[in-house]
């Protein structure tokens, strides 16, 4: 390959440090350190340092927030490398140029899953080593933990890792500090056409792979919650579809959100252009739609004639104690989806809109999951416990935030370093 | 050698995940009088291992230098 | 092999809470925790009321759906039908807490040596105890026990886990009853062994009329109760224990 002049800069800002990416970088530490100050408070305490306490006569919940954001950075993940995988599938070339940061979310997401998990054991170093020791598949978390984690992260580390050797070898081609990278991550790549050819039948096959294990393993997180016959409110066969759907949209709707934020700060606005975000608007709203209907579906069946305990809880729900969670996340849904109808029905898709729907749609995920996880511990005791209560402590909030700071952290390193949307193919020389 | 080795890699990676899953772990023992001991320690290592290898087949295939004079 | 069940005589519990008090001093558990629990129960209006009282160990279900979520097998079913927990291999995520419908899961929020109603080291208790610290722990909760030679027994052991209802797995390997059935006045708890014909619990439920609590949860439990029924939809706790363990 022919080496660029030296002074050629590297595309989409690599390498670059400016003022605004700094800020975002520093806010992120600073909400990453306010996290670990959280947790190492826990760490010497206890658990006794979050709002969580024990089921039943202590009338608490012990599954609250961390539990809430192992599912939802699950679904996200979800979200991020199913995407990029059916973009091969379907053929949706379009949407190639968001293929990778569909990867990066998986792999960012999954790790703070991981992180949120561990922070939610109360033997965390045990839970380390006795998970790889003694893992049952008998139990849902089984799938959480070496499915979901261990599969699923290496599978979309693989997955990027292909898919960027093209654009590895385009970029060692620039003389930079980081050219070392470059060299070791395209391993020799030369795009000749039987190289060419070999990627698109091997990222063909992965995303084949990956599609159903990423379904089985978001049911499998479904599972954890419908399989329990004793707890009213998650015993249900909607569970895992529901997941799924509810990870297909927060991951789609963060997806959007981070495209155009790519956009504006790795100034590609031309490859991540309007026909991108209307194709992933449309896929946000049949998603949606799909949700809703299986919302009223569960909803439906537990109120129509309802057994007692599971229609105390949809009380609960509807016009109790977390009445102002579920109408915000409902009205938030219904918002979104007037946004993205508006938007398909009259054919003018705009970006901000998009944005608009994508964070609306991730803030009802949210509160949505809270909802699964929470009110059938505190309210759905079959046993005539009093009513319980969970409030989560300032510290699991910290915790969170630093979660999103970490993710937000990564996903800046690695937008310096390594082009966060894929090459275009003119780029690559003939024959070169 | 490339496609032999690629297939090797997915096949025996299937293999070992479902010799660990159904053999090792024994999944239908969840009921009666049974400890909910795996049959064998760290068999979930050899699962990840086999969900792991099926995946790495395709580094291999794509990395796997061409061979000279071919 | 022994085939370990409870019954539970309804008719005679007077809801004296002596087995919950016998149950925390044999097995140390710490604030807020409670092995064996006796729900007071009220149901009706005013002056229409019914008082009824429910003591609720762990039930030691034959299906356990904590056994079958444990992700590590910590939680086990022994031969002879106890349900316990390997305090060593536990890991904390609290699963078994969320699956199992009777509520006997507690977690340790704080290390146990810090959680007990008395603190011996508070300097206000030390003009009267000399600063000495009374043998308070029963030392066999810190043996192996069964054929797996485990540590289950008793509580307050590490922070991080979870503890619940052994049936006194230490009492019973020596050939005593547990805790809770030697110390009820009334007799209204009978435990022993359903393969042994003449054993207590053997006698005591047959030819009576016996119904165990939530089997429509399939959990297949193994303590039975006589007389009395299972709680209806509208009976609330007189008195709902206040065991929060504080920060």
């Amino acid at each position: 390959m022919s080496a660029n002049a030296p002074g050629t800069p590297l595309p989409q800002g690599i390498g670059r440090i400016t003022p605004g990416w700094l800020t975002i970088v520093g806010l992120a530490a600073v909400a990453v350190a306010l996290g670990i100050y959280a947790y190492s408070l826990e760490a010497s305490e206890g658990l006794v340092a979050t709002g969580l306490r024990d089921l039943g006569t202590m009338g608490g919940a012990t599954w609250g927030l961390y539990v809430t954001f192992v599912v939802y950075f699950g679904g996200v993940a979800f979200g991020g490398v199913t995407l990029a995988a059916l973009i091969r599938l379907l053929r949706l070339d379009e949407l190639r140029p968001i293929g990778r940061l569909g990867q990066l979310l998986t792999v960012v997401a999954l790790l703070l899953a991981a992180i949120a998990i561990l922070v939610d054991l109360g033997q965390p170093l045990r839970g380390l080593v006795n998970l790889f020791l003694y893992a049952r598949p008998q139990s849902p978390f089984f799938g959480t933990f070496t499915i979901v984690l261990s599969g699923y992260l290496f599978a979309s580390l693989v997955y990027l890792y292909l898919d960027g050797r093209r654009d590895a070898a385009i970029c060692a081609r620039t003389p930079s500090r980081l050219r070392w990278l470059y060299r070791l991550w395209a391993a020799g790549y030369g795009d000749s056409p039987g190289e060419r050819a070999r990627h698109r039948r091997a990222s063909f096959w992965l995303a084949v792979a990956i599609v159903p294990l990423l379904v089985v393993a978001t049911s499998t997180l479904g599972f954890v919650f419908g399989l329990q016959a004793g707890r009213p409110g998650w015993y249900s066969a909607v569970q895992a579809p529901a997941f799924v759907t509810l990870a297909g949209v927060s991951g789609v709707g963060l997806l959007i959100v981070l495209a155009a934020v790519v956009r504006r700060v790795a100034g590609s606005e031309d490859r991540l252009g309007l026909n991108v975000f209307r194709r992933l608007g449309g896929l946000l709203l049949g998603l949606v739609l799909v949700y809703l209907f299986l919302l009223a579906t569960e909803l439906f069946t537990a109120t129509y004639t309802g057994e007692v305990v599971e229609r105390r809880l949809t009380e609960a729900l509807l016009w109790g104690e977390f009445a102002g969670i579920f109408w915000a996340a409902l009205a938030f849904f219904l918002l979104s989806l007037a946004l993205l109808l508006w938007q398909a029905l009259t054919r003018r898709w705009s970006i901000p809109l998009l944005v608009v729907a994508g964070l609306l749609v991730n803030l009802a995920a949210i509160g949505k999951r809270y909802l699964i996880v929470v009110p059938s511990q505190t309210h759905g005791q079959l046993l005539p416990y009093p009513e319980g209560s969970y409030t989560p402590a300032l510290g699991e909030f910290a915790v969170i935030a630093g979660l999103f700071g970490l993710g937000v952290l990564l996903i800046a390193l690695f937008m310096k370093v390594f082009p966060i949307v894929e090459l275009p193919e003119e780029e690559v020389p003939a024959g070169a | 050698m490339r496609n032999v080795l690629t297939v090797l890699m997915v096949v025996v990676g299937f293999a070992l995940q479902a010799i660990s899953y159904f053999a090792l772990a024994a999944p239908w023992v969840t009921t009666g009088v049974a400890s909910g001991e795996p049959r064998v320690v760290g068999a979930p290592v050899l699962f990840i291992a086999g969900v792991v290898l099926v995946f790495l087949a395709a580094v291999v295939y794509e990395l796997l230098p061409e061979k000279r004079g071919r | 092999m022994p085939k370990y069940a409870m019954a539970v005589d309804l008719e005679r519990c007077q809801g004296c809470r002596a087995c919950v008090e016998a149950c925390k001093v044999e097995n140390n558990t710490s604030q807020g925790v409670f092995w064996m629990h006796v729900f007071r129960l009220e149901e009706g209006e005013y002056p229409e009321t019914r008082i009824s009282f429910l003591p609720r160990p762990c039930q030691h279900c034959d299906n356990a759906p904590c056994v079958k979520v444990c992700p590590v097998g910590a939680r086990y079913k022994r031969i002879d039908g106890l349900v316990l927990t390997d305090y060593e291999r536990c890991i904390g995520c609290r699963y078994c807490e969320v699956a199992c419908p009777y509520g006997v899961n507690f977690f340790n929020w704080k290390q146990p040596a810090e959680n007990y109603y008395m603190d011996w080291s508070d300097p206000d208790i030390q003009p009267a105890s000399g600063g000495e610290v009374p043998p308070y722990r029963n030392p066999e909760l810190d043996g192996r026990y069964g054929s797996e030679q485990k540590q289950v027994a008793g509580g307050g052991h590490f922070r991080g886990i979870v503890e619940k209802c052994t049936f006194c797995v230490q009492r019973i390997e020596k050939g005593l009853q547990p805790a809770c059935v030697t110390v009820c006045p009334v007799q209204a708890l009978v435990f022993g062994d359903l393969e042994d014909q003449e054993s207590p619990v053997s006698t005591y439920l047959r030819g009576k009329q016996s119904f165990r609590l939530l089997e429509e949860t399939g959990t297949e439990p193994r303590v039975h109760y006589i007389g009395g029924r299972t709680p209806g939809t509208d009976v609330r706790e007189i008195e709902p224990v206040e065991g929060r363990v504080g920060a």
